[in-house]
């Protein structure tokens, strides 16, 4: 893809080849490796070798650049003392949950507002987006004492990964996504399988969800960096150790810690993440170019 | 199973419409109407369950929660005694400065700096794959890790600290960083910037590609340069986009707690990193005051209300 | 599938979902008493597993005490390395969700009544549930009472002094045996001691996350000043005492720059310093030195501690505080007793439990810490203990005989300490990074933003 010449864009293919624009192009091409090597993979290095230093070094003016005395000790005492493979277990439960979740229950949401248009649709579908302008933080207080409580039921769900899955449906960016994505799917296309007496859940199964893969790619990207990346809320609703995320965790961590340890803990909880991303970065890549957000 | 030839047919769609049936049919078609609102309903179910107890209704109590007091175990209605305690804080205001500053700064750093770096990217034939990843790794830290990185390491006010060691190196004066009251909010926002924008520059990414080739053409045979076109043809054809990004930006910056929290222990040199989700979570985990907390999220609410009146007022006009 | 049998799917997940949930309640749900008679508890702040012996410890204690009470089962809970990290406390009890004993500072009855998780055990804590109780010094009784109504019962007591590090002293030519006794004398020591370079700070001071608030009191109270007046209606911060405490920490933080440029320190920040050897003096609780080793890789012969200065003499108050246990509402009678003689059996028997010196000594936990101060002066349970305690030392004791020797009045924490203390961290951070802070400036703020939450309050 990289090197398709029929791909125009800013500027001219041509112009890149010639003379002046050429060295022009090396020289920005060699300046933008570099400085995006520093500033992106030097704190990760600075973060690795850091960790492998004595309390004494890092407060050392000037900082060294390499560790004298290595401690690998930090990285076994991060290990152990903070059960890392718990809590990135339990990160990556909640993640995959969260993912299922969405998929199901906002996919035939999105498919219900987009092909099968139910009285009240419109209505549903503008109050779902209205949300989309309300920050998680504005509802953080009652959205906890609800999931302490459950209206009707009166279920307690703290510690429970449905406190972390179910809000996470609540989710008007996805439907939004999803239902534009299914809006450009022509209705002829369905209408056949309707008329063949397919249910619409079997339409949905084996007509609209093959084409959507891209998006609902997306959507689970998204599902998964939201889970990632969410702090204060599976703060609030995991208070046990056990059932903490790595985020949390090594917050928690961090108070009563002496903060190489920390920060080896944060490089051992970043590597399962790093090392799927590496494996799966096309696919990601290409999820997120084709998957229904153009311009 | 028998679905599988229908793409290539062309028949009468299937979907009933809302226009007038002929009179046999339409008592089976109320009947087919009704049962297709059902399954249209049960689709929807799981979303809406979940919309309504963890979106709407958590609204209405919040509102409720606002004017209320609980106290011992019992709970009273209390009028705006709520608002009146949390709009008299001292911090309240501060709070309010310091997230628009974050929001604001937000914007030029973490929402401009993204789209260059996508357009830059996008012309780039080289090591494309190798750059893409590398911007997108810091996502993949946990937030947490990220930011501890930066407090320990980059932001130690000390000559131990990275970026002073490097300002030192280069002859410049050095800062305190979180220490100091003007450089706290500028660092939060680098901090903050680093660690979020992989998923922003991807995103421009993929808008951009969209972009049709044969409009740089046109630009340019207009006599068009590289910053026209990037105004005239790249801006206007990934508007859409562009617009999205900034309401979202806007409101996840809007929410700025864990920057401060970890980069600052929380309120920073005299409240000088105190957010208003901070405060939102010191008023309802640390002083025993839930109601209170719950009254500000209500404020933040009517806030945002107004700013999105705005946004949709503006982008309403463009259109 | 027809719509019906969809229907049918969705209810079938719905269920299976709301199974799974309740599933994962169920495990806190309090099942009072089982088939056979047997009256279970759940208790938290068990020790996390990075703390191995502690936890060995604790494991230990609920085998041995089940087998002294057959009809009792003690469930243990960890919640995290800090047992009440105020916010998860916060959480917890508007959760619901804390355990039926639950761990919580003095500081905390008043949220604990609020919160309605309070429970009255009054007629419960007495000689038959546990035996050292007339024991226990009153004052700590007090604490955990309102109304005349008892709530809970004193684990922990502690009063805060001066934590010095000896091997900085010897190398900066000071004597390691005779601390700074008033805070002229500290300035100077820490002057002395950022001379030796390589970031050491002489003095080191919190100034974020509410401990700064906490020694911001400390301070005051060694001035003579008070976070609140006698009747506790308003602030108390804005005086002579209050600007003095502040003085003194711009003159060694600016005038001397003898505290380190790192700063907004709470907790774990001071102790991993500590624990690096970076830090001369801070002031603290005798406990701060077991922190320093079992968690901030420090040494226990590198510390010793004196009382808290004054200004012009000895201090003319110091902070106490400490720990205790709360009991659930709602909890059966029995289950209330267990959970009294679980305490007395863990928390308040000398020679077992937290007092069992000879178990400790050869763990890397110290043994002669002048803390922690449960019983009255005098009782018997006081002198067994302290008996226990010289025969089973593991530090050297001379370390902590200047604070011994030196007694200083105990003041307790303010009404609202956790609130006021958030209040109060602006001041620290204010006069410790930025030189030109207005003392009287900062003063006048926090006492207007506490008068304005003790107003809320009332």
């Amino acid at each position: 893809m990289a090197a398709d010449p029929t791909t125009r864009t800013l500027i001219a293919p041509a112009q890149l080849r010639r003379g002046r624009g050429r060295i022009l192009y090396w020289t920005v091409l060699t300046v933008v490796v570099v400085v995006f090597t520093l500033v992106f993979l030097g704190p990760l290095y600075w973060m690795v070798t850091g960790a492998l230093k004595s309390g004494q070094e890092i407060a050392q003016t000037p900082p060294s650049l390499f560790p004298h005395d290595p401690q690998p000790g930090n990285y076994v005492d991060a290990w152990t003392n903070l059960d890392l493979a718990k809590l990135l277990f339990n990160t990556f439960y909640y993640a995959t949950g969260a993912v299922l979740f969405q998929l199901v229950f906002d996919t035939a949401a999105a498919y219900a507002l987009s092909k099968l248009r139910p009285v009240l649709g419109g209505l549903i579908l503008a109050m779902m987006l209205a949300t989309l302008m309300i920050p998680a933080m504005v509802l953080i207080v009652p959205q906890y004492v609800t999931v302490i409580d459950l209206p009707v039921v009166h279920l307690n769900l703290l510690d429970s990964p449905f406190a972390i899955w179910l809000p996470l449906v609540a989710n008007a960016f996805n439907i939004f996504l999803l239902k534009r994505f299914f809006d450009s799917i022509p209705d002829d296309l369905m209408a056949a399988a309707v008329v063949d007496g397919a249910s619409p859940l079997r339409t949905l199964w084996s007509i609209v969800l093959p084409m959507s893969r891209p998006i609902l790619g997306v959507v689970a990207i998204f599902a998964v960096t939201a889970v990632w990346k969410d702090f204060l809320w599976p703060k609030l609703v995991m208070p046990s150790p056990e059932t903490r995320t790595v985020s949390v965790g090594i917050y928690a961590f961090a108070g009563g810690t002496p903060m190489n340890v920390v920060i080896a803990a944060s490089v051992i909880a970043a590597i399962p993440t790093v090392v799927l991303f590496l494996i799966f970065q096309r696919n990601i890549m290409s999820g997120l170019t084709t998957g229904g957000l153009k311009g | 199973m028998a679905l599988t030839a229908a793409p290539g047919a062309t028949r009468r769609p299937g979907r009933p419409t809302p226009s007038p049936q002929p009179t046999p049919a339409r008592r089976a078609g109320r009947g087919r109407r009704v049962r297709d609102n059902l399954t249209g309903h049960t689709f929807l179910v799981g979303a809406l369950v979940c919309f309504a107890v963890f979106s709407w209704y958590p609204m209405v109590r919040g509102v409720v929660m606002s004017f209320q007091r609980t106290r011992r175990g019992e709970t009273t209605w209390v009028g705006w005694d709520n608002y009146a305690r949390i709009i008299a804080d001292p911090s309240f205001w501060t709070a309010w400065k310091n997230t628009f500053v974050f929001t604001g700064l937000a914007l030029v750093l973490g929402y401009a700096v993204p789209f260059l770096v996508a357009i830059l990217l996008n012309e780039l034939r080289h090591a494309t794959g190798y750059l893409r990843v590398l911007v997108y790794l810091p996502v993949m830290l946990p937030p947490a890790s990220a930011l501890f990185l930066f407090k320990f390491y980059a932001y130690d006010p000390s000559g131990a600290g990275l970026f002073n060691a490097v300002l030192t190196a280069l002859g410049l004066p050095t800062s305190e960083w979180m220490q100091s009251p003007t450089m706290t909010m500028p660092a939060m926002v680098l901090a903050s910037t680093w660690m979020n924008m992989g998923g922003a520059v991807l995103i421009y990414l993929a808008a951009l590609q969209n972009v049709p080739g044969e409009l740089y053409e046109a630009a340019e045979l207009d006599g068009a340069g590289l910053w026209r076109r990037i105004v005239h043809v790249t801006v206007p054809q990934t508007r859409l986009i562009l617009a999205l990004l900034a309401m979202l930006q806007i409101v996840a910056t809007m929410q700025l707690f864990i920057e401060p929290l970890i980069l600052a222990n929380g309120a920073g040199t005299q409240d000088s990193a105190t957010s208003v989700a901070y405060l939102i979570y010191q008023h309802g985990f640390f002083q025993n005051d839930l109601n209170g907390a719950a009254a500000l999220g209500v404020i933040m609410l009517v806030v945002l209300a107004g700013f999105s009146a705005v946004y949709l007022r503006l982008t309403a006009r463009q259109d | 599938m027809s719509v019906p049998q969809y229907r049918k799917a969705a209810a079938l997940t719905l269920a299976a979902g709301l199974g799974l949930s309740l599933a994962a309640c169920s495990t806190k749900s309090d099942d009072s008493s089982d088939a056979g008679g047997k009256v279970t508890i759940t208790v938290d702040c068990q020790p996390v597993g990075a703390q191995k012996e502690l936890l060995k410890n604790w494991n230990d204690d609920v085998a041995a005490f089940q087998q002294q009470n057959p009809d009792i089962v003690v469930k243990s809970v960890s919640v995290g390395e800090q047992c009440n990290n105020p916010p998860d406390f916060t959480a917890r009890l508007a959760g619901g969700t804390v355990t039926d004993v639950f761990y919580g500072y003095m500081t905390d009855l008043t949220q604990v009544l609020d919160s309605g998780q309070a429970m009255d055990i009054t007629d419960y804590a007495t000689r038959d549930t546990i035996p050292t109780w007339d024991s226990v010094d009153p004052a700590l009784k007090e604490v955990f009472t309102d109304g005349g109504k008892l709530y809970g019962v004193p684990v922990k007591n502690y009063s805060m002094g001066l934590i010095y590090n000896k091997a900085l002293f010897q190398r900066a030519g000071l004597d390691p045996a005779t601390p700074p006794k008033t805070w002229p004398e500290v300035r100077a020591a820490a002057k002395k001691i950022s001379a030796l370079g390589g970031g050491i700070a002489g003095y080191s001071e919190y100034s974020a996350g509410n401990t700064g608030g906490w020694h911001f009191t400390a301070l005051l109270y060694s001035q003579g000043g008070q976070v609140l007046t006698a009747d506790g209606k308003k602030a108390d911060v804005n005086n002579p005492a209050g600007r003095q405490v502040l003085q003194n920490l711009r003159d060694m933080r600016h005038g001397d720059d003898s505290m380190g440029s790192r700063q907004l320190l709470q907790w774990g920040d001071l102790l991993t310093n500590a624990g690096a050897g970076k830090v001369g003096m801070f002031i603290g609780a005798p406990d701060a030195t077991q922190a320093i080793v079992t968690q901030f890789q420090g040494r226990y012969q590198d510390w010793a501690m004196g009382p808290l200065p004054g200004q012009d003499g000895p201090a003319t108050a110091t902070l106490g505080g400490g720990e205790g246990y709360f009991f659930k509402k709602g909890l059966s009678p029995e289950q209330v007793r267990a959970g009294l003689k679980w305490i007395a059996f863990q928390k308040l028997t000398p020679g077992k439990g937290q007092f069992d010196y000879v178990r400790a000594k050869p763990q890397n936990y110290p043994v002669g810490l002048p803390q922690p101060l449960l019983f009255a002066a005098g009782s018997d349970a006081q002198k067994q203990e302290l008996d226990l305690r010289k025969a089973n030392a593991n530090v050297d004791t001379a370390n902590f005989a200047a604070f011994e020797a030196n007694p200083v009045p105990i003041k307790g924490e303010p009404r609202n300490a956790q609130a006021i203390y958030a209040v109060l961290d602006a001041a620290m951070s204010g006069v410790l990074t930025n030189p030109n802070a207005n003392i009287d400036a900062l003063l006048t703020t926090a006492e207007g933003k506490i008068n304005q939450l003790l107003a809320a309050d009332s």
